[in-house]
C-alpha cells in the first residue's frame, strides 16, 4: 500500500482507578495530544470515537464525550468495538481523500466503574447461553486454553512463561497499569486459579484507560510530525458465534485479517519481515494462539521460541514489548494501545523495552469471545 | 402464527459506579445557600455556563473563574407536561420552561407556577422563587414565578 | 475518492409492533436474504459488513457478534457502529468509507431493532442516568414538581420543548404539527414497509389525540416498531456488472453540537430547535456533492422525524426552505407526493420506528425514489438527487446523506 496514511502522535493512560470522569479522560487525551504536536482542534476534521455503552452504563454514550474530545460542531462518529476498528475506520476516512486529519479516541473505565466481564456477560446470546449461566468471558478462554494446550502438545507451564515476559515488559512501561516489580514464574504459577488453567496472573486486570491517536494524510503528516509512522497494511475478520462450531485451539479471525493485512503490505513471509508484534492477548495462552495463528511463531514450536528468547524484546520476534494486555485493557481502548505501543517502537520512544531493529510492525485487535473478530494493522517507518 | 418461547433478561445498572464532574455543581449549590448562583467563565471566549463545566466546549481549554448570574430570566422555551414519562396522565398539567438567566449564556431547566398554563410564552421574563429556608440543594430554587 | 452506489435494498417483510415470530437474528436474517435476493448476489459477493442498532435497548451488546452467521458473515470483516438515532446512517456512512477507500468492492449495511424486546424509555433515560444520578443527590425531584432542573417534559421530554422552541421561531402553528403528521400517516398507508397507517388521517383526526406534553400530541409521536433494513452498496465498477438501477452516493456528512437539553451537570448550551449541526451536516454534505442550492436542486428528501413537527423544522435546517416557510410550503400542498418538494413518501420515522433502521430507511427510500422502485408511494415528480437526514443523541447530532441518479463527475 502506497503512504497514504499516517500516525502523527499518541496519548495513553491506564490504571487500576484513574480517578477521573470519562469527560475529563477523554479531555486531557486529546488536548494533551493537540498540544504535544503543537496544534489546536481546528486542525481536526473530523473525530472516531469508540467506547461501549454497556460498560460506560449509558444510553448513546459518546454523547458528552465528544465536545471533551474538541469535537464540537466537527464531524464525528462512534465505532462500538476494539478500538483498533476505529483507527482502520479512520483510515478509510482519509485514503477516501475526505479527511486530511482525524483523531480516534478509544477508552473506559473498567477498572473503578464497572466489572469488565460485564461486557461478555450482555453479548452473550440471550435466549441459550445467558440462559444456561455457564459461558461468561473467563470460562470461555479456558477453553480455549485448554483446547490450544493440548493441541500443540504444550505443558500448562507455558502460560507461566508467557506471563513472566509479558509482566516483566509491562513492569517496565510507565504506560501500563498492572506493573509487578521482580515478577516471576513462580510468583505467576501462585496465583490463584480463575478457571482452571488459566489463573489470576495469566488474566488481564481491569483496567480504567484510554488512547488518543491522531491520524493523518500524507500531505499534513510532512507538517505536522518528523516521526510519521505509517499505515502499511490492514485486514478484518469475524469468526462464527457458536464456541462448538469452532476450532478453538487456533484463531480463524486472526489468520484470515493478518492474511489480509500482509497482502495489503506486500509482506510474504511475515516472521522474517516483522520486527515486532503488539498483540491483543487477554490471557496469557492466548498470546501464542494468536501469534501462530498469524505466522508469526512456527505452530507447535511456541513454547520452544519462547523458553529461548526468541520473543523477549531483544529476540528475533518480539511480542508484546508493551507488555500487552496483561498490563492493561481498558475495554475498546485495547486494540488502539497495540498500534500506539508499535508506533511507539517505530518511532524509538520505547525507552527499556525499545526493539533494537524497529522498522515493520504488527497490531493485532480483538472482539467478542475467544477473538471472534479480529483487526490487524501493519505499520511502518 | 407460532409464537416463540420468551426468556428474560435485565441491564443491571447498580452494577456500575459512576464518576461524574462534580465541581460546578458544588460551587452553585454551596452559593444557593446565600442565594446566589455561581456560574463558571471561559476566560477565553466569556461564555458564562452555570453549572459550571470544566472546560469551554467551543475553546476546548479548562476554565475555573467563577462568575455569578442573576436569579431573573427570559423563557426561552416551556412546555406544558400532561403525561409522565410512562405516558400516564398527570393530576394537573405542569408547566415547564426553559429559561436564561440574566448574565449567563447557558439556559436551564425548572417548573413555573404562579401563571397559568394559556399564558406562558417565550420571552416571558421570570425570576427564581426560592425556598423559606435555603440548605444549598437544588431545591433551594423552588420553581420559576413571572417577574 | 471512487464512486460509490447503492445497488440493492433489502427489509423484513413488515415493521409492526411485535415480532413475536422470529428472534433477534433470525428477523435480521430476512433482510439480509432480502438484499441478496433483490440484487441476485450471493454471500461471497459481499465483501464487508457494517452493522448498527440501540444495543442498550434490547440489552444485547454486540448483536452483530451472535448475528454473524445468520448475515452469512463467517470470514468477512464486520464494522459496528452506535451513534443513538442517527446509527442507520452511521452505518451507512461506514459502508460507503469502506468502498470509497477501496477496502471492499461491495459492502452491506445491516441495521434492525427489536423493541418489543427491549424498553425504549428505559434505554433512553439511560443517556442521563450518572447525571441523574448526582442531581437526585443534589436534590433534584424526579417527578418533576419542583426545583431547578426538574424534567418536566415527561415522556416527550425535551423534544416538546423544541416543539415550542421551533413554533415560536417559525410562526407555524400546532395545527401544522397535526397536518403533517396527518400526511404522513396517509402517505405510509402506501408504504408495505410503514407499520401505523392510516389512507383517512386528517389533521382534524390528529388534533383529538390526547396532549402529552405541549405542543406535543400523541399523534405526533413515532410508535416503536420491530425491523430490519439492509443496503447494499457498489463500487462504480462492480455496480456497472451487477444493477440495473443505481442511486449513487454524491456527498455524506455528519455534525454534532453538545447536548442540547439534558446535559444536566455541566449546563445545556443551545436551543433544541436551533439545530446547528443540522445547518452544518447539509452545508458540507451539499458542498461535497457539488450541489450550490438545494432548494433548486434537491428533488425529494427524507427527514428523520421522530416526532412530526421535525418534518418542517428539519425542511428548514438542511436548507430546502427559508425559515418560517415550511409550514406555507405544506399549506399549499408542495409537500404531498405530487408536490413541488415531497417529503417522506414514506411516511417518515413518524409513521415507522425500529430505531436502528430508521436513519438507514430514509437513505434507502429517496434510493427507491430515484431508481423509480417506490411502488404505490413513487412521488409525482421525476428524482433526479435526493436528501436523506438524520438525527440522534441528544438532538445534538446531525447526518446528512445526498443521492443522485449519476454518479459524480470525479
Ligand atoms: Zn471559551
Amino acid at each position: 500500500m502506497e503512504k497514504k496514511v499516517a500516525i502523527a502522535g499518541f496519548r495513553i493512560a491506564a490504571a487500576p482507578d484513574l480517578e477521573t470522569t470519562r469527560e475529563r479522560l477523554v479531555f486531557d487525551l486529546s488536548k494533551g495530544l493537540l498540544d504535544d504536536l503543537g496544534i489546536t482542534r481546528d486542525a481536526v476534521d473530523n473525530f472516531v470515537f469508540c467506547s461501549n455503552d454497556f460498560m460506560d452504563g449509558r444510553t448513546i454514550s459518546h454523547v458528552f464525550i465528544g465536545p471533551a474530545a474538541g469535537g464540537y460542531m466537527k464531524d464525528q462518529t462512534k465505532v462500538e468495538m476494539d478500538g483498533l476498528n476505529a483507527m482502520i475506520y479512520a483510515s478509510m476516512g482519509i485514503i477516501s481523500g475526505q479527511y486530511d486529519v482525524t483523531m480516534v479516541v478509544a477508552l473506559s473505565l473498567t477498572g473503578s466503574q464497572a466489572s469488565p466481564y460485564l461486557y461478555t456477560d450482555y453479548s452473550l446470546d440471550p435466549t441459550y447461553d445467558r440462559q444456561l449461566k455457564l459461558l461468561n468471558e473467563l470460562s470461555a478462554a479456558a477453553l480455549e486454553a485448554r483446547s490450544y494446550l493440548t493441541a500443540g502438545g504444550y505443558p500448562e507451564e507455558l502460560l507461566d512463561v508467557v506471563a513472566a515476559q509479558d509482566l516483566k515488559n509491562a513492569a517496565a512501561n510507565p504506560g501500563q497499569a498492572r506493573r509487578i516489580d521482580g515478577v516471576s514464574r513462580e510468583r505467576i504459577k501462585g496465583s490463584p486459579y480463575y478457571y482452571e488453567p488459566l489463573r489470576e496472573l495469566h488474566c488481564y486486570p481491569p483496567t480504567d484507560g484510554g488512547c488518543a491517536m491522531l491520524l493523518v494524510s500524507e500531505k499534513k503528516a510532512k507538517e505536522l510530525t518528523d516521526k510519521p509512522v505509517w499505515l502499511l497494511g490492514m485486514g478484518r475478520s469475524t469468526d462464527i458465534y457458536y464456541l462448538g462450531d469452532r476450532d478453538l485451539s487456533t484463531s480463524l479471525s486472526a489468520a484470515q485479517a493478518a492474511e489480509r493485512a500482509y497482502a495489503m503490505a506486500g509482506i510474504k513471509d511475515p516472521a522474517s519481515e516483522l520486527d515486532l508484534a503488539e498483540i491483543m492477548s487477554l490471557f496469557a495462552h492466548q498470546e501464542p494462539l494468536l501469534a501462530e495463528a498469524m505466522g508469526l511463531l512456527e505452530k507447535g514450536k511456541a513454547a520452544a521460541a519462547y523458553e529461548a528468547g526468541d520473543t523477549a524484546v531483544e529476540g528475533r520476534m518480539p511480542i508484546n514489548p508493551s507488555g500487552g494486555p496483561l498490563g492493561a485493557h481498558p475495554i475498546c481502548a485495547t486494540g488502539l494501545i497495540r498500534a500506539a505501543e508499535a508506533a511507539r517502537q517505530l518511532r524509538g520512544e520505547a525507552g527499556e523495552n525499545q526493539v533494537k531493529k524497529a522498522g515493520v510492525a504488527l497490531a493485532h485487535g480483538q472482539d467478542g469471545v475467544c477473538a471472534q473478530q479480529s483487526a490487524v494493522v501493519i505499520l511502518g517507518t | 402464527m407460532e409464537e416463540t418461547k420468551v426468556v428474560t433478561g435485565a441491564w443491571e445498572l447498580s452494577t456500575f459506579k459512576f464518576n461524574i464532574e462534580g465541581r460546578g455543581l458544588q460551587l452553585m449549590l454551596k452559593h444557593m445557600k446565600d442565594r446566589k448562583l455561581m456560574g463558571i467563565k471561559c476566560h477565553q471566549c466569556g461564555t458564562v455556563y452555570l453549572p459550571g463545566p470544566f472546560y469551554c466546549r467551543k475553546c476546548h481549554i479548562r476554565i475555573d473563574e467563577p462568575a455569578e448570574v442573576s436569579d431573573h430570566g427570559q423563557v426561552m422555551t416551556f412546555t406544558i407536561g400532561y403525561a409522565d414519562v410512562r405516558g400516564n396522565p398527570l393530576d394537573e398539567p405542569r408547566i415547564a420552561p426553559i429559561v436564561k438567566l440574566d448574565g449567563c449564556d447557558s439556559w436551564i431547566m425548572g417548573v413555573m407556577q404562579g401563571c397559568a398554563p394559556e399564558d406562558v410564552h417565550v420571552g416571558m421574563r421570570v425570576k427564581v422563587h426560592w425556598a423559606e429556608e435555603t440548605t444549598g440543594s437544588l431545591q433551594d430554587m423552588q420553581y420559576f414565578v413571572p417577574e | 475518492m471512487r464512486n460509490v452506489g447503492i445497488i440493492g435494498i433489502g427489509y423484513t417483510p413488515v415493521f409492526v409492533s411485535k415480532r413475536k415470530d422470529v428472534s433477534i437474528v433470525e428477523m435480521i436474517s430476512e433482510a439480509v436474504d432480502a438484499g441478496l435476493k433483490n440484487t441476485g448476489l450471493a454471500p461471497e459477493d459481499i465483501d464487508a459488513y457494517v452493522f448498527g442498532n440501540m444495543a442498550t435497548f434490547e440489552g444485547v451488546n454486540m448483536p452483530h457478534l451472535w448475528a454473524t452467521e445468520h448475515m452469512h458473515a463467517r470470514g468477512k470483516p464486520i464494522m459496528r457502529f452506535a451513534t443513538g438515532g442517527t446509527i442507520g446512517m452511521a452505518a451507512f456512512h461506514g459502508a460507503y468509507y469502506h468502498v470509497a477507500s477501496g477496502m471492499a468492492d461491495i459492502a452491506m449495511a445491516v441495521t434492525y431493532e427489536k423493541h418489543s424486546e427491549g424498553d425504549a424509555q428505559v434505554g433512553l433515560m439511560g443517556i442521563i442516568t450518572p447525571e441523574l444520578m448526582a442531581m437526585l443527590s443534589a436534590g433534584i425531584d424526579v417527578t418533576g414538581q419542583s426545583g431547578m432542573g426538574a424534567i418536566g417534559g415527561g415522556s416527550a421530554g425535551g423534544i416538546s420543548f423544541q416543539a415550542s422552541s421551533y413554533l415560536h421561531r417559525s410562526g407555524a402553528g400546532i395545527e401544522h404539527i397535526d397536518a403533517i403528521a396527518a400526511m404522513e400517516r396517509r402517505n405510509a398507508a402506501k408504504n408495505p414497509y410503514a407499520h401505523l397507517k392510516d389512507p383517512e388521517a386528517t389533521a382534524e383526526k390528529i388534533a383529538q389525540t390526547p396532549m402529552v406534553s405541549w405542543p406535543i400530541r400523541f399523534g405526533h409521536i413515532c410508535p416503536t416498531t420491530d425491523g430490519a433494513t439492509v443496503c447494499i452498496l457498489a463500487s462504480e465498477e462492480k455496480a456497472a456488472k451487477i444493477a440495473d438501477k443505481v442511486a449513487w452516493v454524491l456527498g455524506v456528512a455528519n455534525c454534532a453540537s453538545d447536548a442540547t437539553t439534558a446535559n444536566l451537570i455541566d449546563s445545556q448550551i443551545t436551543d433544541p430547535a436551533e439545530q446547528l449541526p443540522a445547518i452544518m451536516a447539509s452545508k458540507k454534505a451539499c458542498e461535497r456533492a457539488g450541489i450550490e442550492d438545494p432548494k433548486k436542486e434537491i428533488d425529494y428528501v427524507e427527514i428523520y422525524n421522530g416526532f412530526a413537527h421535525q418534518t418542517l423544522m428539519y425542511l428548514e435546517k438542511v436548507g430546502m426552505c427559508e425559515v418560517g416557510e415550511a409550514h406555507k410550503l405544506l399549506e399549499a400542498g408542495e409537500l404531498e407526493m405530487n408536490g413541488r418538494c415531497p417529503v417522506n413518501a414514506s411516511g417518515g420515522v413518524v409513521s415507522t420506528n425500529s430505531i436502528g433502521t430508521s436513519a438507514l430507511n430514509r437513505v434507502t427510500e429517496c434510493a427507491l425514489q430515484i431508481m423509480g422502485q417506490a411502488g404505490e408511494h413513487q412521488v409525482e415528480k421525476e428524482v433526479h438527487k435526493a436528501m436523506a437526514h438524520g438525527w440522534g443523541g441528544l438532538m445534538q447530532y446531525c447526518t446528512i446523506t445526498i443521492l443522485g441518479d449519476k454518479p459524480k463527475k470525479l
